[in-house]
């Protein structure tokens, strides 16, 4: 048989208006799902006064109530109904067959529950990225994750399998031990957090593992963080592997909706299988046209233990004006997730991302991977703090690399920075999501 | 690239699995080996669906 550009040709290059009747389809599906079995989004349509019957056209999706983390909580844990899950439930527990959660860092996690069919369904959107991100058969993937009750990487070990990659579990292994299976097995692929596989490259070195001559790694699938949407970051891990590094987005709540295709152009939106809408902040108003920055909404198409409807995930997207030339319809995003909108704050009355912090920091190649961004008040006067690492060979340019940095700082975000320079490993690493943002002023 | 491939043969077939693994259900006396292997051929079936026989319907085959 010959080998197929894409893991399903009919969907990913269907026309554009077809797709949009297909995602009118779906989401009429998994709306009059919920609302006919779930209390809580039955409820929450009732109070709105929408019906199933009231979505006739793709404009009237928009008429329906969007959902956000603070509203899963509310109805899930000790006490209420279907515990853990709360009566956002569609089907019996006894149906229910996995269970994930959120880190929970912002307060009580959320509780998600999946039937096989939805799991498997989390594993088919995991394929659609692997595939065109170039996993066939042949790959013996490595997995460095500790597998657990966060969703995490669980998703793509069934996909690899599926596609027939031969899948290693690293799990429990310490970073050493990683690295040497990863070199006796001669493991082609892995996938990890951005700020994991800098730190396994980091270590490799250390142990004498120059990872783009002594491994086979080529091919590195990185979620968890923006870094993979990032330039700066995600050279740094090509040149660290001597790979090619493609970014994946998704969450507990939605499933895997994003993915990088081999041509890097941007992120393509998974549109047959998750609805992505953006929103204007101020306005609530749709945003079609690309360029104009907004929040992500997005509603899982199928899954149906506890659906996902219209979930305010509080990201920051922009559409793309480009087709990609791989010739999938689905559309692109620019620059991945370019943040989380409760993250891009104000610092000095000027709209500051943090992502665009971390893009100046990686282009320097004589800072280490790490850094820390501080915000505070110092009387009524915001004051940040940047921490950067220097590498040991270049202590003797610091002067001139924090000029550097303060100039494309200034460039880049209009704002002035104390710049902190630490020994080089000193600050906080981890092989979870890395919090590089604090905002210590009173009230964030 | 279209011509490639039967869009309408392939739903006939995948209805034709979804009807032989419901039937193969109730024709098991319960036995949960039976049930269990039907109940996981059924989501996969509904991942053949979600590719193929959903997208058809919104092309009219």
């Amino acid at each position: 048989m010959k080998d197929s550009e894409y893991w399903n040709p009919i969907l990913e290059t269907l026309p554009r208006e077809k797709l949009r009747l297909l995602q009118l389809k779906k989401f009429k599906e998994i709306f009059t799902w919920a609302y006919e079995r779930s209390k809580f989004y039955g409820k929450l349509y009732k109070d709105a006064g929408i019906e199933p019957g009231d979505i006739k056209k793709f404009e009237d999706i928009k008429k329906v109530p969007k959902m956000e983390k603070s509203m899963m909580r509310s109805v899930q844990g000790p006490g209420k109904d279907n515990f853990p899950y709360g009566d956002i439930l569609c089907v019996p527990l006894e149906q229910v067959t996995d269970y994930r959660q959120t880190s929970g860092t912002t307060g009580q996690p959320v509780y998600q529950a999946d039937t096989w069919q939805d799991w498997e369904l989390s594993t088919e959107a995991y394929c659609y990225a692997m595939w065109a991100q170039g996993y066939r058969p042949s790959d013996r993937i490595f997995l460095p994750f500790g597998y657990n009750i966060f969703i995490a990487f669980w998703a793509y070990h069934y996909a690899g399998e599926k596609i027939g990659c031969e899948v290693i579990p690293g799990g429990v292994l310490n970073t050493e031990a990683r690295i040497l299976k990863i070199q006796e097995l001669k493991a082609t692929a892995m996938g990890a957090t951005p700020t994991y596989i800098l730190g396994m490259a980091e270590t490799a070195r250390k142990m004498g593992i120059d990872p783009p001559k002594d491994l086979l790694i080529r091919r590195i699938t990185v979620a968890g963080e923006p870094g993979g949407s990032i330039p700066a970051t995600r050279k740094r891990m090509e040149d660290a592997w001597g790979a090619k590094v493609y970014d994946q987005v998704g969450s507990t709540e939605i499933g895997h909706w994003g993915w990088q295709c081999t041509r890097q152009a941007g992120l393509h939106v998974n549109e047959g299988m998750y609805l992505v809408e953006i929103e204007d902040v101020n306005t609530g108003e749709i945003i079609e046209e690309p360029g104009r920055r907004g929040k992500m909404v997005v509603t899982t198409f199928g899954r149906m233990a506890q659906p996902c409807i219209r979930f305010d995930v509080k990201d920051v997207i922009q559409w793309n004006a480009r087709q990609c030339d791989c010739g999938r319809t689905y559309r692109l995003l620019d620059g991945g997730v370019l943040g989380r909108a409760d993250d891009i704050t104000k610092v000095k009355g000027v709209l500051l991302s943090p992502m665009a912090i971390e893009e100046v920091v990686r282009s320097i190649p004589q800072l280490g991977n790490e850094y820390q961004v501080v915000v505070t008040k110092k009387g009524d006067i915001d004051d940040i703090t940047l921490k950067v690492e220097i590498l040991p060979d270049f202590k003797k340019d610091e002067a001139a690399i924090k000029a550097k940095l303060t100039d494309q700082l200034r460039l880049t975000t209009n704002l002035g920075y104390n710049i902190e320079f630490h020994e080089y490993e000193s600050l906080p690493r981890s092989q979870a999501k890395t919090r590089r943002f604090l905002d210590q002023r009173p009230h964030h | 690239m279209a011509q490639q491939y039967d869009i309408k043969a392939m739903v006939t077939k995948i209805k034709a699995l979804r009807t032989d693994a419901e039937s193969l259900k109730e024709i098991s006396g319960g036995i949960p080996a039976v049930i269990k292997n039907a109940d996981r051929i059924l989501a996969n079936v509904r991942m053949l669906e979600i590719n193929i026989s959903d997208v058809a319907e919104v092309q009219g085959k």
